[in-house]
């Protein structure tokens, strides 16, 4: 009996769910995304103050966990109950343009006063698909205190480290449990308490070492692997040095962890590569002195930049879903939870090439990094506009085969110090090449 | 209640119950402690981290016991990860799953152990080979099967299927309990009248009690852990289920480790209560046993 | 074989045939349209190349062809699986017959034990493995902690390809809490009066767990066995939730790698022809359990004639 009750039970907390939405004359899209609740509730801010602007269309979010996104999106394109618009990762845009699911939206930005940059831009064969809806590069962050208990001169805005330079610093930082550096004798690898450097080992941001090193992952028509050059492999046996034979930084096997919430926010690490979205999402949780320089070069002066998209789906609201997502990418619709809070940098031009552009964002005392403008300026502003080339899912297809599938399983052997970079690279080059080639 | 009967029982027919058989009871009861020890470690060092700063979740020595027990990461974690609606949402497909999975599986379960008809092997050796089939092999197809039937973002393509046998391997764990249950009894009942249902209602479920509750846990612990399809199928936050919660939770940028320890700890313990329940039947399904014999 | 089956003919009976299609109904339904149909349309992919939006084209057997002769981490996954099954498969059916043993004694507080030795099972698994995380981790999990402070060098548990097999097929015998439970209950119907009957015929503990302990229980055995190669053979949570399928192929389990295909890089047909094998090679070990089956299980109220 107790068990039927609870049958009925069930069964009536269910009907809500079966209820459909209401009708109030407005078109209903649908936004997905990804995040987690703060980045939520953050979409739904921007969607209510859409929904209220204008009494046409009513946009409601769709929220799917990262790690499934582009599989869930994937299986809803199949079953013809793709959302009207949303996140793309980028390692999928050119799947998604390529197939004639994406809307053509390379006009989006004609005549507008914000046009984005080119490097966020992604490119088919050389033509414009869709715009990234922000920009982040990769920079250095360090922890001054750090720097400061060795007695060592922070990283400068102006000349990034050499890679030697780099390494030496990060012996000086790196101590184990009775003080000694790497290289001094008596230094016992196995008990390492605070390591100098941790550059992340995610796949897609090894590429910039490739092209601080002379080499290159893919051409810049995406049709040719570039990345069984002795630069490219060099490159990805530099970084793996810095755990094996160095003992600088940690040992990362899985490229899952990254150096600002591991590193230098536990004050385990004392500088560390990551993406420029860290001062928004992970510094202000941080009650750390950090700061901020260039990547360190090996031979050329070079960041990459990447960020997601907002793409329209084709369906019958694709109108609707055009409109809002051009307002909702507009740097102003996502001004003060996303650009202010540091989680974005502007993708337009206008914010890097104008000094009241730049003061707009960076000047404002709401930014996170605003405390030293001259840096910030450096770093973030310059840095962009004259270092940055764009990763290479903006032109090359299939990434999320190369770089998410083969690579990444690939470097794992070579992060773990089991087999060489070069040994890895010349196995796994015919699949690479096979992958990047579409019919 | 149970061991009461066990003592008297055991102690009525051996009175000369030897003391190695107590030296060997000490001894069972300390490696138990000691395996308990080993196998409740890894759960404190979940506990334990979840009441830590990310600081100290990365010092070198790592702590035994948190250094200062910070509580109120329970406090923080909450606020961003809807406890109880998710649990709400989780248990709205549990229940009934759960409930027609066991029904079902029973009634298969018996069919296959007790019952004569033609096609048996087949339809048995057809059960048999749905269970090696990774589900996700199926995914897709189904998925565009529930859309077509307009019932995608809704809870019933993760219940309804659970009323279909309850899965392969659950009608298979039945059958092997019914086999164990003496034939004597069904045909003792068949003289007195009794037809098929009534045997499988009055007969087998008392006989088989213990296993019907092995079914119902072990069919809550795979919905409880099937991100796979819940992904797939919810995709608006208000109906999500604690697995897709924690999953959320991890977010875009997954460092913040104490939090995630801390809605781990969280969503332990529905399990563990419904795990509390089970145990409750558990006992009586000794004496029932107990009596039997 | 003829002359067997004429006889069982003879005894079907129309109102059990009834009864058993009736106590079927819903697991015909499930097999139908959840299991059998579903799995004959993604066999069928296998003979496509499909990337889940474009079209699909009929390319025969090249996926399977692929798969044998140019992917060069097919046979290190094959490996990985059949390495990993068959160590968590042994270890976790020894351990939990040790434990369910053990509790089915008369010891104090055996509700509690059965609930210590259940509870990993009952822990949300992509939960538990990032709890192991803060365990076997080289730079701060705890077990590399003790190796230092012992004075060893640090084990590389889960960062290379020879030890995360079985550093995670230990975390599946710990998680083996079903197995313990199913071996409890079938203790509990072992019928009391053959060992009582035993005891007075003076057979001493471990005859009679040899005797009479082990052959009642070879049913529920064979289900577990059965039961944890099955999902072993198919195991996927560890390699998502923790180690990503490295380094090179030490955890990228056949499951993982069909999902990676299929879903992350959208490899459908690729995908499907994975399954396939992988359906063939569960199929080839649960054949060979149910050929020997027959030699070694004895059931109380078997309709063997």
């Amino acid at each position: 009996m107790k068990k039927l009750l609870a049958i009925v039970l069930c069964l009536a907390m269910m009907l809500p769910v079966l209820a459909l939405a209401e009708g109030d004359g407005r078109v209903h899209i649908t936004y997905s995304f990804w995040g987690n609740q703060t980045e939520a509730e953050s979409v739904q801010k921007a969607l209510d103050a859409y929904n209220q602007m204008q009494d046409k269309v009513f946009v409601e979010p769709m929220q799917i966990p990262n790690e499934q996104y582009t599989e869930t999106l994937v299986n809803y394109a199949i079953a013809d109950q793709l959302p009207d618009c949303g996140m793309v990762n980028e390692n999928s845009v050119l799947y998604f343009a390529r197939n004639g699911v994406m809307a053509d939206v390379s006009d989006m930005y004609a005549g507008e006063k914000l046009q984005p940059m080119d490097c966020i831009t992604f490119k088919d064969g050389g033509t414009p698909v869709g715009y990234s809806s922000s920009n982040e590069i990769l920079i250095l962050y360090y922890n001054k205190d750090m720097f400061d208990a060795a007695n060592e001169p922070y990283p400068s805005a102006d000349k990034p480290y050499t890679w030697d330079e780099f390494v030496e610093v990060a012996k000086r930082l790196t101590f184990d449990e009775n003080g000694k550096h790497p290289g001094e004798e008596g230094f016992n690898p196995e008990k390492i308490v605070q390591y100098g450097a941790f550059v992340n080992n995610w796949t897609w941001q090894m590429e910039v070492w490739a092209l601080s090193n002379g080499g290159a992952w893919f051409s810049q028509d995406g049709k040719e692997c570039l990345i069984n050059s002795p630069e490219a492999i060099e490159s990805i046996q530099k970084v793996a040095d810095l755990a094996l034979v160095e003992h600088v930084a940690p040992l990362n096997v899985i490229p899952e962890d990254n150096g600002v919430g591991v590193g230098i926010g536990s004050k385990t690490v004392a500088m560390t590569t990551d993406g420029t979205w860290r001062l928004g999402t992970d510094f202000p949780n941080l009650d750390i002195n950090y700061g901020i320089a260039p990547l360190p070069m090996m031979r050329e002066e070079v960041t990459i930049c990447t960020s997601g998209l907002t793409g329209v789906f084709k369906g019958k609201h694709q109108q609707e879903a055009y409109d809002f997502v051009k307002w909702y990418t507009r740097e102003e619709s996502n001004w003060d939870a996303l650009v202010l809070t540091g989680i974005w940098l502007p993708k337009s031009e206008y914010f890097y090439k104008t000094e009241e552009g730049i003061n707009e964002w960076l000047g404002n005392e709401k930014y996170p990094y605003n405390k030293d403008f001259e840096t910030g300026r450096k770093v973030l502003v310059d840095y962009t506009m004259n270092y940055a080339k764009p990763t290479c899912w903006y032109f090359t297809p299939n990434t999320q085969v190369t770089t998410n599938e083969i690579l990444f399983t690939a470097l794992q052997s070579v992060w773990s110090g089991e087999r060489t970079a070069e040994d890895v690279i010349n196995e796994i080059y015919p699949e690479l090449c096979e992958a990047i080639v579409v019919e | 209640m149970s061991v009461e009967t066990m003592k008297v029982s055991r102690g009525g027919h051996l009175a000369s119950k030897s003391r190695r058989e107590k030296t060997a009871d000490i001894l069972c009861f300390l490696l138990l402690i000691l395996l308990g020890l080993i196998v409740l470690f890894p759960i404190y060092w979940i506990f334990r981290s979840s009441l830590m700063s990310n600081g100290e979740l990365y010092a070198y020595p790592p702590a035994f016991v948190p250094p200062a027990w910070r509580l109120e990461n329970y406090s923080e974690t909450l606020k961003s990860f809807e406890y109880l609606k998710f649990l709400g949402n989780t248990m709205t497909i549990l229940l009934p799953a759960v409930f027609g999975a066991v029904v079902t599986a029973t009634m298969g379960g018996y069919a296959f152990a007790r019952l004569r008809f033609r096609g048996k092997k087949l339809l048995f050796t057809l059960c048999v080979g749905s269970m090696l089939l990774p589900s996700m092999v199926t995914l897709i197809p189904l998925f565009i099967g529930w859309s077509k039937l307009g019932l995608v973002n809704t809870y019933w393509p993760l219940i309804l299927p659970h009323f279909c046998g309850g899965g392969a391997f659950n009608i298979f764990l039945i059958r092997q309990f019914v086999k164990t249950v003496p034939r004597e009894l069904d045909e003792a009942a068949t003289i007195d009248g009794c037809g098929y249902f009534r045997i499988l209602v009055y007969i087998i479920v008392p006989a088989i009690k213990a296993a019907m509750i092995v079914v119902g846990l072990l069919k809550f612990i795979e919905l409880w852990n099937d991100l796979l399809q819940q992904v797939t199928y919810i995709t608006r936050r208000d109906r999500y289920t604690l697995a897709l919660g924690l999953n959320i939770f991890r977010g875009s940028f997954n460092d913040d480790w104490s939090s995630i320890m801390c809605a781990t700890c969280l969503s332990f313990i529905p399990g563990i209560v419904f795990y509390l329940i089970g145990q409750r039947y558990f006992v009586e399904g000794i004496v029932m046993t107990g009596m039997k014999n | 074989m003829t002359a067997i089956s004429r006889k069982k003919r003879i005894r079907y009976n129309r109102s059990e045939t009834q009864a058993a299609w009736l106590c079927l109904l819903p697991s015909v339904i499930g097999l139908t349209c959840i299991t059998y149909l579903p799995m004959i349309a993604s066999f069928a992919l296998s003979l496509f190349s499909w990337n889940g939006l474009g079209d699909m084209k009929y390319i025969g057997l090249e996926n399977y062809i692929r798969l044998f002769t140019r992917d060069t981490k097919f046979y290190g996954s094959l490996l990985t699986t059949l390495e990993y099954a068959g160590i968590s498969v042994i270890g976790s059916i020894i351990y939990s017959m040790i434990i369910a043993m053990l509790l089915n004694r008369k010891v104090p507080a055996r509700g509690f034990f059965r609930a210590v030795f259940y509870l990993p099972y009952v822990l949300p698994a992509l939960a538990v493995y990032l709890g192991w995380k803060w365990l076997y981790d080289y730079n701060h999990g705890l077990f590399n902690y003790l190796i230092k402070l012992g004075g060893g060098t640090s084990v590389k548990f889960l960062d290379s390809s020879a030890m995360v097999t079985p550093s995670l097929a230990l975390i599946a015998v710990w998680l083996s809490g079903n197995l313990i439970v199913i071996f409890l209950a079938g203790l509990q119907n072992v019928p009391r009066t053959y060992h009582e009957a035993a005891e007075i015929d003076g057979a001493n503990a471990w005859q009679r767990f040899w005797k009479i302990t082990i052959p009642c229980m070879t049913p529920i055995i064979f289900y577990n066995l059965l039961m944890s190669l099955v999902s072993n053979l198919q195991v996927i949570t560890p390699a998502l939730s923790l180690t990503q399928g490295g380094p090179g192929t030490g955890s990228y389990f056949m499951c993982f790698m069909l999902y990676t295909q299929a879903f992350k890089s959208h490899k459908y047909g690729y995908g499907s022809a994975i399954a396939v094998i992988l359906f063939l090679i569960i199929a080839v070990f649960t054949g060979i359990l149910f050929a020997t089956s027959k030699s070694w299980i004895f059931y109380e109220g078997d309709d063997k004639e």
